[in-house]
């Protein structure tokens, strides 16, 4: 009974379908799984009422969506009316959300059971998990190891086989990179794709919400339910959705464009020849490549470091101790008040940015930085702009190492630098994708694919491709 | 990048965020390096290009200004820290004289 936690999703659809097993049933061994497995600190609440909802769901009288009976988790930033949302933060550990996410709406929808909602870096704003007001979350393939951030306790959960899939949330890496880091696949769209609404805001012109699963079929299933235009986020693309399932599986051409520059600076020697490795597979199969520059790419860690401080810094403002979320105790004036409920609710990690972006913003600095960063930012789109002119994906690295040790890298620049080679897709609001494709000293490393706007299919393509040839994802 | 003890002050005062003494060498530090890494910047000739601010560059969708749903006053107000009768609750700012 318990392989049924594990397998894919269109094969849980299938035994939905065929009543061989109820939702009921399902939901059942998740929880029982999530209970076992509670040292990995996956989940910052269990949704008490998910065995209650998969009775209903069991008892409707037809199918109304693929998913339907499908037991997931959400990452802790997607407001769910009535339920505790904490985005990781002792500023918002008894928030309890008066509407929900757009994306957690299209998933209820669509009639998915939510088993609970996810550890995470405190306001997305890590690369280990471990800045979580909850506590680090483990890797479950080596507990000493970090599952990496901000959506670690997702990745995590998806690994473990706590959930068939879960959302999570990408700024600068935070899916692909702990997908990387647990073996499993993940998928940030395009910029735009899918709705920020209800989606706690960490720096807007780049979070993107996206999905952990096992395989980039599962990904391309899940991902088309949360797609598509709403009017009640700005920044929503009214573009149609396409059939992804259907663009993943389909018969299609590519041309893998490889940045050679970017990979001959690859410090670490596994990570390098296992890349080149993935690239031969997929020349072996008759997949062309070519090589492609991606000028000032090199320049994506300093810009993002200016451009999501300084919004988080905006967007974090408004945890004033009124209206919402922690208030210290006996304040003495209203300066006092708003001083220490910041300075007593956001972790260490949030307060540097704060304070980073609140510099990069402040007269005199404001050209030098942010206006500089957002050119570099119009350099790198058009970098990419003209290499997509040749080619139909890019492929990258996820990350620039496997796995690290919890607790062992202390250096911010350091941490920040795990996500080289995710944040120029959120630079340039592209879709991107990582699926594992091999290890490193045990631990799993990841393969990426970028695409060019609005082009999920062509990235879930490749991968899917790359997945049918290898079973690194199994 | 040199961060000095006013600006630190500045940016805190800005930030409605107090630095305890014993972290503020070690945030400055911080701050510092990461400052460091943010000026590789400086290395691009950015003199002829355009700002970007949205990834599609696009205009921003505006919705009709009808109303959607009712706002649930009761709802919204339970998750503030101090409320009374509808209304929330914050230290005195208005001196009496």
């Amino acid at each position: 009974m318990n392989d049924i936690i594990s397998l894919n999703l269109e094969d849980q659809i299938g035994l939905l379908e065929t009543k061989k097993i109820s939702s009921y049933e399902l939901t059942t061994l998740y929880l029982e799984n999530i209970k076992e497995n509670k040292d990995l600190n996956c989940f910052i609440s269990v949704n008490e009422d998910a065995l209650e909802q998969a009775k209903v769901i069991d008892n409707l009288k037809d199918r109304q969506s693929p998913v339907q009976g499908i037991p997931i988790a959400h990452k802790d930033i997607f407001c769910v009316k009535g339920h505790r949302t904490t985005c990781g933060s002792k500023m918002l550990e008894n928030f309890i959300s008066p509407y929900s996410s757009t994306v957690f709406e299209k998933l209820e929808n669509s009639k998915t059971i939510m088993l609970g909602k996810t550890n995470m870096d405190e306001f997305a704003m890590g690369s280990s998990n471990e800045t979580s007001f909850f506590g680090k979350v483990k890797n479950p393939i080596n507990p000493l190891k970090s599952p990496g951030g901000s959506s670690g306790g997702s990745a995590a959960a998806v690994k473990a086989n706590l959930c068939a899939f879960a959302t999570g949330t990408d700024t600068g890496g935070s899916i692909r990179q702990p997908a990387s880091f647990c073996g499993i696949t993940g998928i940030k769209p395009t910029y735009g794709r899918v709705s920020r609404w209800g989606m706690i805001a960490f720096a807007s012109s780049l979070d993107q919400a996206g999905i952990f699963a096992r395989s980039a079929l599962d990904s391309a299933i899940a991902l088309e339910i949360i797609s598509g235009f709403d009017e009640k986020d700005s920044t929503s693309i009214n573009s149609k959705v396409p059939n992804l399932k259907e663009e993943t599986t389909s018969e299609m051409e590519h041309s893998i464009g490889v940045p050679m520059q970017i990979i001959e600076k690859i410090e670490d020697v596994n990570v390098k020849n296992n890349f080149l490795e993935s690239i031969k597979i997929l020349e072996k199969n008759g997949f062309k490549t070519k090589q492609i520059e991606l000028p000032f790419l090199e320049y994506s860690l300093p810009s993002y470091y200016v451009i999501a401080p300084a919004e988080c810094s905006a967007n974090l403002s408004r945890y004033d101790g009124i209206k919402f979320g922690y208030r210290c105790d006996n304040p003495k004036d209203l300066e006092d008040l708003y001083v220490r409920t910041r300075s007593e609710g956001f972790g260490e990690e949030v307060k540097k940015r704060i304070l980073i972006g609140t510099y990069c913003l402040s007269a005199g600095y404001f050209d030098a930085y942010y206006i500089k960063a957002q050119k570099i930012r119009a350099m790198i789109t058009e970098s990419f702009k003209n290499a997509f002119k040749d080619v139909s994906v890019i492929a990258m690295p996820t990350c620039s190492n496997g796995a690290f040790e919890l607790g062992s890298i202390q250096d911010p620049v350091k941490m920040y630098e795990q996500d080289i080679y995710t944040i120029p897709a959120n630079l340039a609001g592209l879709p991107a994708i990582s699926i594992p494709s091999g290890n490193t000293e045990e631990m799993p490393l990841g393969l990426q694919f970028i695409g060019n706007h609005l082009e999920e299919g062509k990235i879930l393509n490749i991968s899917h491709q790359f997945q049918k040839l290898t079973d690194y994802h199994v | 990048m040199k961060i000095s003890k006013d600006t630190l002050k500045n940016i805190s005062l800005l930030s409605k965020l107090e630095i305890e003494k014993s972290m503020k060498e070690k945030i400055t530090k911080e701050l510092e390096s990461i400052l460091l890494m943010v000026d590789q910047m400086n290395e691009v000739d950015t003199d002829h290009v355009k700002p970007m601010s949205h990834p599609l560059s696009k205009a921003q969708n505006l919705r009709k200004d009808l109303v959607s749903e009712d706002i649930e006053r009761d709802e919204y107000i339970k998750n503030a820290p101090q409320s009374d009768d509808g209304y929330y609750l914050s230290p005195k700012v208005i001196d009496q004289k």
